[in-house]
């Protein structure tokens, strides 16, 4: 707010009307999410430790590939937006593994490691996969920004949310729910960052609204992921 | 068709009960829930921000208002500042988010009160959006030609409810005889009182005039269980099978139904999604942060989480906290009233200046609703 007073600022004005959007969108995202039949139960208590089970074979055939999408779309950006090419590099090291923490509730929640393992997508991961995929594999496939603020935003709005709602109901010991209790908090930081990041690619109209389509795609795929879950 | 017409609130009054009761001696005013302190009071005194309330219950628990009574005389102090009488309104709105009776609505027994001869009734129940529910109604009956004089009034009572009787002989109280936290936390930030507004198609000389250009109402029922209710536990409450009419009142006393409760975790995600209407609202161009003047919210700036605050300003949706009007610390949190109250405070204050614009927000968590409404001083 106080930035406007000061000298014009089109990068600014940009990332902060792309914020917004996203804003927008998350908020419709969340509220689809939640009236899915699998969070509803998860909200409602009422998750059994099959629907718990079922949620964690699911989402890992997805984790797995987020890594993978991440560098693919690093291994897309030109030799002019090295600093963000690095970002998510970065980025993609770090959650190369979370699909092994996945696995590892799922073994502490009386689960199998062999099916978890040979588990498939189910349609909605399928659809979002081959679309994160698709989408890495474009000449600086910015949009896909947009894609980051719905996944990291699960991981630091819902993530936890879900993951004490989970131990309360199931009454699981923290080892059976760490994959969706480590993720970091709904921390100012966070954010800070993903501003710091779409400051690199702003002002630029077409970018801006590739960010807020591929969020928009990114979430009604992600909600569908969770549709076809079968509780 | 004749065309709409412009309608301005000419008048505004509020009514809160008794003397300040400051937070040292609210707990002794309501009753002691099984004879003890509770244990939730300060850190919610501390999260809501209050500092005094009023009750119409004296400390000896004498009900010394009722609910609709409070609502006739925020409404007289509207109607005497404009030098009118009952007898003036044709429409009258009243709210509130649980009335005297369960039966039948709260504008009847408001118009009991009230008297002014014949006239044209709505009763809203919900919680406090219902006043913005109310003020709808009077704004379009104005607007549309049906009346020259409407008013629109919200009122709560709701330190019946926080009686040790109300929790007493229920599930609520654990075997230690602490009361449930859904219901505790309530306890220590709801009081009572009432406001009023009346609404006219042209502005009144001399007095302070509001333009509504606005009201806008959103529910997010579809997507979340019960936040704050009444009526249903904490567990049974999505079932609307559950509701106290169906089990009877007696059993659901015992189940701890009969009890304004609730729920913190929920609240959370309704907070988002208040905020996610106010984004949309900012994005599509209907509220441009910049042009409004004054900010009357029906919640504390205070309150907002860190990351909350952050977001607004980063998406540059954030209102400054020196545009904040409010009587949250002094009046209390008075439900639906407290719009009313805040507003008639505001329009005392003498701080409008014609050309202004006051945007009023009033969430409501009960099943997850927002309402806004845009005034202009003229």
């Amino acid at each position: 707010m106080d930035a406007r007073a000061d000298k014009p600022d089109p990068a600014a004005d940009a990332v902060a009307e792309v914020l917004r959007k996203l804003a927008v969108v998350w908020a419709a995202f969340e509220g689809r999410l939640d009236t899915t039949p699998l969070i509803r139960r998860l909200d409602r208590g009422q998750l059994s430790r099959e629907g718990y089970l079922a949620f964690l074979c699911d989402l890992r055939q997805q984790v797995k590939d987020g890594a993978l999408w991440m560098s693919r779309a690093a291994a897309s950006i030109s030799e002019e937006h090295l600093e963000l090419r690095s970002k998510l590099m970065r980025h993609a090291v770090t959650e190369h593994r979370d699909f092994r923490l996945l696995e590892a509730d799922y073994v502490k929640a009386g689960g199998d490691l062999e099916t978890i393992r040979k588990g498939r997508k189910n349609v909605g991961s399928e659809a979002l996969s081959a679309w994160m995929f698709h989408e890495a594999g474009k000449p600086n496939p910015f949009g896909l920004l947009g894609a980051m603020f719905i996944i990291e935003g699960l991981g630091s709005i819902k993530a936890q949310e879900w993951g004490r709602r989970v131990k309360e109901t199931l009454g699981l010991p923290d080892e059976a729910v760490r994959f969706l209790l480590y993720h970091g908090e709904n921390d100012v930081e966070h954010m800070q960052e993903f501003e710091a990041m779409l400051r690199l690619v702003l002002p630029d109209e077409a970018v801006a609204e590739r960010i807020v389509r591929c969020a928009e795609v990114t979430a009604r795929l992600y909600v569908l992921q969770i549709e076809e879950i079968a509780v | 068709m004749a065309a709409l017409r412009d309608v301005y609130i000419t008048a505004t009054g509020a009514f809160l009960p008794g003397p300040v009761v400051s937070n040292d001696r609210m707990e002794a005013h309501l009753g002691l829930v099984g004879g003890r302190a509770s244990s939730v009071g300060k850190r919610a005194l501390k999260w809501n921000g209050i500092e005094g309330r009023h009750y119409a219950l004296s400390a000896e628990g004498a009900v010394e208002h009722s609910n609709a009574g409070m609502c006739a005389a925020a409404l007289g102090r509207a109607l005497d500042d404009a030098g009118l009488a009952p007898s003036d309104l044709q429409f009258l709105a009243a709210a509130t988010t649980q009335g005297d009776y369960l039966v039948p609505g709260h504008a009847s027994a408001v118009h009991g009160e009230l008297g002014g001869g014949p006239m044209e009734l709505a009763s809203f129940q919900s919680v406090c959006a219902s006043a913005l529910m109310a003020a709808k109604a009077a704004w379009l009956n104005v607007r549309a030609g049906e009346a020259d004089r409407a008013a629109a009034c919200a009122g709560e009572f709701s330190s019946r409810w926080f009686r040790p009787q109300f929790y007493e002989d229920s599930a609520l109280i654990d075997a230690k005889g602490r009361l449930a936290m859904e219901a505790d936390f309530l306890r220590f930030t709801l009081s009572d009182g009432a406001g009023a507004v009346l609404m006219e198609p042209s502005p009144r000389k001399g007095g302070v005039n509001l333009k509504v250009e606005w009201i806008d109402l959103v529910s997010l029922a579809d997507r979340f269980d019960p936040c704050m209710w009444a009526g249903s536990t904490a567990e049974a409450r999505a079932d609307m099978t559950s509701g106290w009419s169906h089990a009877g009142a007696r059993a659901s006393h015992q189940a701890g139904a009969i009890a304004l409760l609730q729920d913190f975790t929920l609240l959370k995600r309704v907070i988002r999604a208040w905020i996610g209407v106010w984004m949309q609202k900012v994005d599509e161009g209907r509220i441009a942060p910049d042009a409004v003047d004054h900010l009357l919210c029906h919640y504390s700036a205070r309150s907002l989480r860190e990351e909350i605050v952050e977001v607004l300003r980063s998406t540059r949706a954030m209102i400054p906290e020196e545009k904040w009007f409010t009587t949250l610390p002094e009046s209390g949190n008075v439900g639906a009233a407290s719009i009313w109250i805040m507003l008639d405070a505001f329009v005392r204050s003498g701080r409008v200046k014609p050309g202004e614009k006051i945007l009023c927000i009033v969430p409501e968590s009960g099943r997850a609703m927002v309402g806004f409404m845009m005034l202009e001083a003229v």
